[in-house]
């Protein structure tokens, strides 16, 4: 079974809880999607926004769309925010060598559970494409 | 010390950057007054982000800072894969429940 998914809405910690909602749904809607791949998509969706709330700018302005597409073989979503291009354009991918460092995390998780994770800054916007195959 | 210096905390539903700032803060709480030793009952935890992490991380610190420790108990599985996936669980050991953490500290 296949499905699309949007929502859209400012990029601040309490649209965190929306996205929540609608992997549920997804989930409900897709009773043949493995609880385990949802989970850990779940996982890379909210730490890839946590991201932009948290590094977005200007802080509590950027406003994002978010667009889920489940497929027979795999999970797809796109994260598109209106802030300023992120720093750099690219990410540290590993987990902070200090175990008691409370930070830093975020992404590493994401590119963790995904099977690619692409940054794209095009027309004035940031585009974050995760991906995750089907088990 | 006696086993009353122990805290059960109860965090429920997403431990995610909504809900990690208060929880750090009543960690923080809990150990200024006086009670250094902390279990973390995960049990209705549905879901935790890079921001629940860093509050258990912070939550450690400052009860070893004040001599006692933090132990996490009844883990649910994101939970315990996402522990794993950050190599968390070397310094946050799951507990199978909160009476198995609440002794020989």
């Amino acid at each position: 079974m296949t499905g699309e998914y949007l929502i859209e809405g400012l990029a601040v910690p309490e649209s965190l809880n929306l996205l929540h909602d609608l992997l549920a749904r997804v989930g409900e809607e897709h009773p043949d999607l493995d609880p385990g791949d949802l989970m850990l998509f779940e996982t890379a969706v909210i730490e890839v926004a946590g991201n932009v709330v948290e590094h977005g700018r200007p802080p509590g302005s950027v406003s994002w769309s978010f667009r889920l597409t489940v497929l027979p073989e795999r999970l797809e979503a796109t994260l598109s925010d209106s802030g300023e291009e992120y720093p750099g354009g690219t990410w540290g991918t590993s987990m902070p060598d200090d175990l008691m460092q409370e930070d830093g995390r975020g992404l590493a998780l994401a590119t963790a559970v995904l099977d690619s994770l692409d940054y794209e800054r095009t027309e004035g916007a940031n585009h974050w494409t995760m991906l995750r195959a089907r088990g | 010390m006696s086993e009353s210096q122990t805290a059960v905390l109860q965090p429920t539903g997403r431990l995610n950057m909504v809900a990690a700032p208060a929880f750090k803060n009543l960690v923080e709480e809990t150990v200024a007054s006086g009670q250094t030793r902390i279990v973390v009952d995960l049990g209705e935890v549905t879901f935790i982000d890079s921001s629940g992490l860093g509050a258990l991380i912070a939550g450690l610190k400052a009860t070893r800072q004040a001599g006692g420790d933090l132990r996490i108990a009844d883990v649910p599985e994101q939970v315990m894969t996402v522990l794993r996936l950050t190599n968390l669980d070397r310094v946050l050991r799951a507990h199978p429940s909160v009476a198995d953490a609440s002794h020989d500290w």
